[in-house]
């Protein structure tokens, strides 16, 4: 039957290329390979986002009078509504997970070197982009968790210079998180992020796709010596390597979402006092607790605003690191890039750590 | 314009302006405030202090002269306090309500200060215990000084004026917790007034309103008894006086066999001091139970009290059984926030029982019980039913682990195969 589809499909369009392309593309076989899994679980779980998030589109309604209860109805009333929204707010935040996995692992095996420099590219825009969807995503169900959280995050964006008071009021729809935010975020979350992460998805799977995978440094070098590196057949080997690794993505998830539901909370009041240990989502979390421990004023300047002003410095530097990093491209690891790297590891589990002790 | 219309118009302003908020403005230390600030005697220098310090008819603009006459302008004592400058001096207990009453049941004079203050007091007072005893020579009674002060008055809404609610009871029991000085007066029955009130108010429930929950609505003597026609309620009366906050309770009793019975009516059961919290104990025929007072063993009332008290325990029991099913339910993941509604809901019906008892009529009392019995049987139907869901779903979840597990396993010795074929 399948043979019998795709000649019928072949003598219509002509899959020889494809054909081709699948019988003949190998992927290299080495003792780091298992890192190049993450990136494929990162895919899966966009996928399982976009799956659930358009079955919760169904339901979902974006108002501030209307927005918690039809979450409410969602994992109360719609027929296995309950696994979809766990399933969706789990993957998120595995999804995060796996993308800074996927990230640290690229960073580390210096994947980014010359000819990569824009799959990298795309691929810290696609980091930032998963953490807006976080973040606007966080408050969509409206409850009073998220809505001081957004009121914290957005009220952060207060701290750029000249431009701190537009970027909060563009944010929020006015000078207050209001149902005007909750429209907003919702219009960024399923349109706008959607549409950004469609184009640089394409390309970044485009860039791989076009210039195959990358090796370690060490196994290039020993490329370059004469070794032969194995490789093995993308398809079907590769590919269902994947595929597992998917199997095992999912039944996490399942058993997350059954075991650990994804708690609702109270509906939003924009009178009622702050909730205790108010906190944004673990993956803000050492940004937050930075933000806390520094000083009012630091120098004359404004504590929060050197912060802000030390993330946004901090990410120009990791999306143009390909740039920067000159070594890696000669096939020398750089120490001081190594070093830098695990600092930020330790950095962000640590003020992870701290973040959620503290609160 | 022309410069004297010019000077006139400012000349006008001027005099306009200082004279608009005089009535408003603290009056100015007078010649008898001089003296008797430093006046080497207590008794004389005190109130004067007390007047300049913190005072609400010195803040408004009067002065020593408005209750006790005399001149202070003139420096010299004697001819200070002279007949002819309408000198009064200290004013007798019985003169102590004129005074006050000169300018307070005085409504177009208090309008200019405090349109929407009572103007009655001094007739009420005329009505009240204490002023029917002082009519009759008895000066040991309260007048208006002895509860609001006489020097240093404040407003009944500053929080440290003697009559502020939170004060009010200390203020009354600063005599009537005086034995001596309540001996010889009698209640109507001519029992001894008693001089307790005040240790049995701090154990009731008005009292740990007012002072732990900071709720100055909840009644203090006043509120019961009146402020300035201070009076016990009558019986016959006492239904109406706690009626006043506890309409519904009141409506219930009127229409009840006991309204009839029952001379001192809520008093009967609740006492009126020491109103303690009153729990379900009270009904039935337990030991603790009020009933049992007055109904034994196999009449009516006491059948009826077991019956209600025996059905409003049901639908405790059953509230308590279904919480505990939502929450098991809750816990284990499950939305049950409609659930925990309806169990309000419930509990609402366990409130109204409660007040319905008030009528002493089972029927009524079964009719609102059944009605909450009904919201805690659908609860507990959906608890049950939410706990086989999760029940269902850990099975799903199993049996799809399972199936995930397989092909894992399928996919991992297919590579495997691949591999070594490669």
């Amino acid at each position: 039957m399948t043979q019998q589809v795709l000649a019928w499909l072949d003598e219509r369009l002509d899959l020889s290329a494809l054909r081709a392309f699948v019988a003949e593309k190998t992927v290299p076989k080495h003792r780091h390979s298992v890192w190049y899994y993450m990136g494929g679980i990162t895919l899966f779980l966009v996928g399982v986002q976009v799956a659930t998030g358009i079955l919760l589109l169904l339901y979902y309604r974006p108002s501030a009078s209307e927005a918690y209860e039809s979450v409410q109805f969602i994992v109360s009333q719609v027929q296995f509504g309950w696994l979809i929204r766990n399933l969706h707010a789990w993957s998120a935040n595995l999804l995060i997970l796996m993308a800074f996995v996927h990230l640290f692992s690229t960073f580390f095996l210096r994947a980014y070197r010359k000819p990569r420099e824009l799959t990298w590219v795309t691929g810290v825009l696609l980091l930032f982009i998963m953490l807006a969807f976080g973040f606007s995503g966080y408050l969509l169900p409206w409850n009073e968790l998220a809505f001081f959280a957004t009121k914290v995050g957005t009220g952060s964006a207060g701290a750029v210079p000249v431009v701190g008071d537009f970027i909060v009021r563009f944010l929020r729809g006015g000078d207050d998180v209001t149902g005007a935010t909750l429209t907003r975020f919702y219009g960024i979350h399923v349109a706008i992020l959607p549409a950004i992460t469609t184009v640089l998805l394409g390309a970044h799977l485009l860039f791989i796709q076009r210039q195959g995978m990358s090796v370690p440094l060490s196994v290039e070098k020993r490329e370059k010596a004469g070794e032969k590196i194995p490789q093995e057949p993308f398809f079907p080997n590769y590919v269902l390597h994947d595929v597992m690794w998917w199997y095992v993505a999912l039944a996490v998830l399942a058993a997350l979402s059954l075991f650990l539901p994804w708690e609702l909370g109270t509906k939003a009041d924009a009178f009622a006092s702050v909730p205790a240990g108010i906190r944004p989502e673990w993956y803000f979390l050492a940004m937050f607790q930075t933000l806390k421990l520094i000083p009012s004023h630091v120098m004359g300047l404004e504590g929060e605003m050197l912060g802000v002003l030390g993330f946004s410095v901090a990410a120009g530097l990791l999306l143009v690191m390909p740039f920067l990093d000159r070594h890696a491209a000669d096939g020398r690891p750089s120490k001081l890039i190594t070093a830098a790297g695990i600092l930020a590891v330790i950095y962000l589990v640590v003020f992870t750590i701290y973040g959620y002790l503290a609160a | 314009m022309a410069t004297w219309l010019r000077n006139l118009t400012f000349v006008v302003a001027v005099v306009l302006a200082l004279a608009a908020p005089a009535a408003a403005q603290p009056a100015q230390t007078s010649g008898c405030e001089t003296c008797h600030k430093e006046h080497p005697q207590p008794a004389l220098s005190t109130p004067a202090r007390d007047f300049l310090a913190t005072d609400v008819h010195r803040e408004r603009g009067f002065t020593c002269v408005d209750c006790h006459g005399g001149n202070p302008n003139e420096t010299d004592q004697v001819r200070a306090k002279a007949p002819a400058t309408g000198f009064k001096g200290k004013p007798s207990p019985q003169g102590v309500t004129a005074v006050c009453a000169r300018c307070h049941s005085d409504a177009a004079f208090m309008r200019k200060y405090a349109p929407k203050q009572r103007v009655d007091q001094e007739a009420e007072y005329a009505t009240s215990v204490h002023g029917q005893q002082l009519a009759k020579g008895d000066t040991k009674v309260a007048t208006c000084i002895s509860c609001h002060g006489a020097h240093g008055v404040r407003l009944v809404s500053d929080a440290k004026s003697p009559v502020y609610p939170v004060n009010v009871a200390a203020t009354c029991t600063t005599c009537h917790a005086d034995t001596e000085r309540m001996k010889g007066y009698k209640l109507p029955d001519g029992s001894p007034l008693p001089t307790d009130q005040r240790v049995k108010y701090e154990k009731s429930v008005h009292y740990t309103a007012m002072t732990q929950r900071s709720d100055l609505s909840a009644p203090t003597c006043n509120d019961c008894h009146g402020n300035h026609g201070a009076a016990p309620p009558g019986v016959g009366a006492v239904t109406n006086v706690c009626g006043t906050c506890h309409g519904v309770f009141a409506t219930k009793f009127a229409l009840s066999t006991h309204r009839q019975i029952f001379d001192r009516g809520c008093v009967e059961c609740h006492s009126n001091h020491e109103i303690i919290e009153p729990t379900d104990a009270m009904l039935g025929t337990d030991k603790s139970s009020m009933c049992i007072t007055c109904h034994s063993d196999g009449d009516n009332g006491f059948k009826a009290a077991a019956g209600m008290r025996a059905e409003i325990d049901k639908l405790k029991a059953a509230i308590d059984r279904s919480h505990a099913l939502v929450s098991s339910a809750e816990n284990a993941g499950m939305a049950m926030d409609e659930q925990s509604l309806a169990l309000r809901e419930a509990a609402n019906h366990l409130t109204l029982a409660r007040t319905e008892m008030h009528a002493f009529e089972p029927k009524a009392v079964t009719t609102v019980l059944e009605a909450g019995l009904g919201i805690t049987a659908k609860v507990d139907a959906e608890g049950q039913a939410a706990l086989e869901e999760v029940s269902f779903r850990k099975t799903g979840l199993a049996v799809s682990l399972g199936a995930i597990l397989l092909v894992v396993v399928a996919l991992w010795l297919k590579i495997r195969s691949l591999r070594a074929t490669d």
